[in-house]
């Protein structure tokens, strides 16, 4: 009698601190999870690496200047042309890489638009370089 | 009637917790894997529109510009060449951070194209610009 009651003290482990710190762990997490929510237009950069030569005929060479205006291959263009115009470039040359350059004082809301004109026009490889005057 | 008292007693204050275990381990395992320490920029610029605009989840590194061409990481002001010392310090934290770019439209593309370039220079190669989905 003796016996099996020591047996069933020893067979309960104690698990209330092990909860104390789970749930302080599970609070913890909670409080401190923020999930990003942001939607971005991808940006590739060309790497350090030394440019691979391309000729200036296989690119769609886009130029915003420092007032906002757009040029898709030396000819002014709207931004809702854009599209079009890089439509009808890529059609020419299929594999033409879409080359967008931009004055450092033009803003990005223009920037972000031509590139993603660039890539509803169904262009696959879109850079960015910045135009040094 | 003492002993049956005892009894009943006993067997009202033992809860059965093991499902309620189960689920906050669950919880906590959720919790702990979804956990990326995000540091906010502290500033919420007016982003530009983009069709193309796609959900950026794994976004951890997040990289303010203004309309004035301040740049903003963590709640802070910093200069662009701070830029690439916090960008390194977030890789060493998880190597496989992708940087998101918060540009205000109307800022300058030279100081957000710089930016852009420090993140690379600090080991991210996954770069993005925040844009605001455009329905079509």
């Amino acid at each position: 009698m003796r016996r099996k009651h020591r047996e069933s003290d020893e067979s309960i482990i104690n698990i209330t601190p092990m909860l104390d710190i789970v749930f302080i762990m599970l609070i913890f997490f909670i409080v401190t999870t923020s999930f990003v929510k942001e939607f971005a237009v991808d940006m590739s950069r060309p790497s350090n690496e030394p440019p691979k030569k391309e000729k200036l005929s296989d690119v769609i060479f886009v130029r915003i200047d420092d007032i906002g205006q757009i040029y898709v291959r030396d000819r002014l263009t709207d931004i809702r042309a854009v599209r079009a115009n890089i439509v009808s470039g890529l059609a020419q040359k299929p594999d033409a890489s879409v080359v967008v350059a931009a004055a450092r004082d033009a803003d990005v809301g223009i920037l972000v638009r031509v590139v993603d004109q660039a890539r509803v026009a169904g262009a696959e490889q879109v850079s960015l370089v910045a135009l040094s005057e | 009637m003492s002993r049956r008292k005892h009894n009943r007693v006993e067997e009202e204050s033992d809860i059965n917790i093991t499902p309620m275990l189960d689920i906050v381990f669950i919880m906590l395992i959720f919790f702990i894997v979804t956990t990326s320490f995000i540091k906010e920029t502290g500033i919420d610029p007016q982003r530009p529109t983009a069709q193309t605009a796609a959900s950026k989840p794994r976004g951890n590194i997040l990289i303010g510009v203004d309309v004035n061409g301040f740049i903003w990481i963590n709640k802070r002001r910093v200069e662009i060449n701070q830029v690439r010392q916090l960008v390194e310090d977030a890789v060493n934290e998880n190597p496989e951070s992708s940087a998101i770019v918060i540009a205000d439209e109307g800022s300058a593309t030279g100081v957000v194209i710089q930016v852009m370039d420090q993140v690379q220079l600090g080991g991210v190669v996954d770069i993005a610009v925040a844009a605001e989905p455009e329905s079509t």
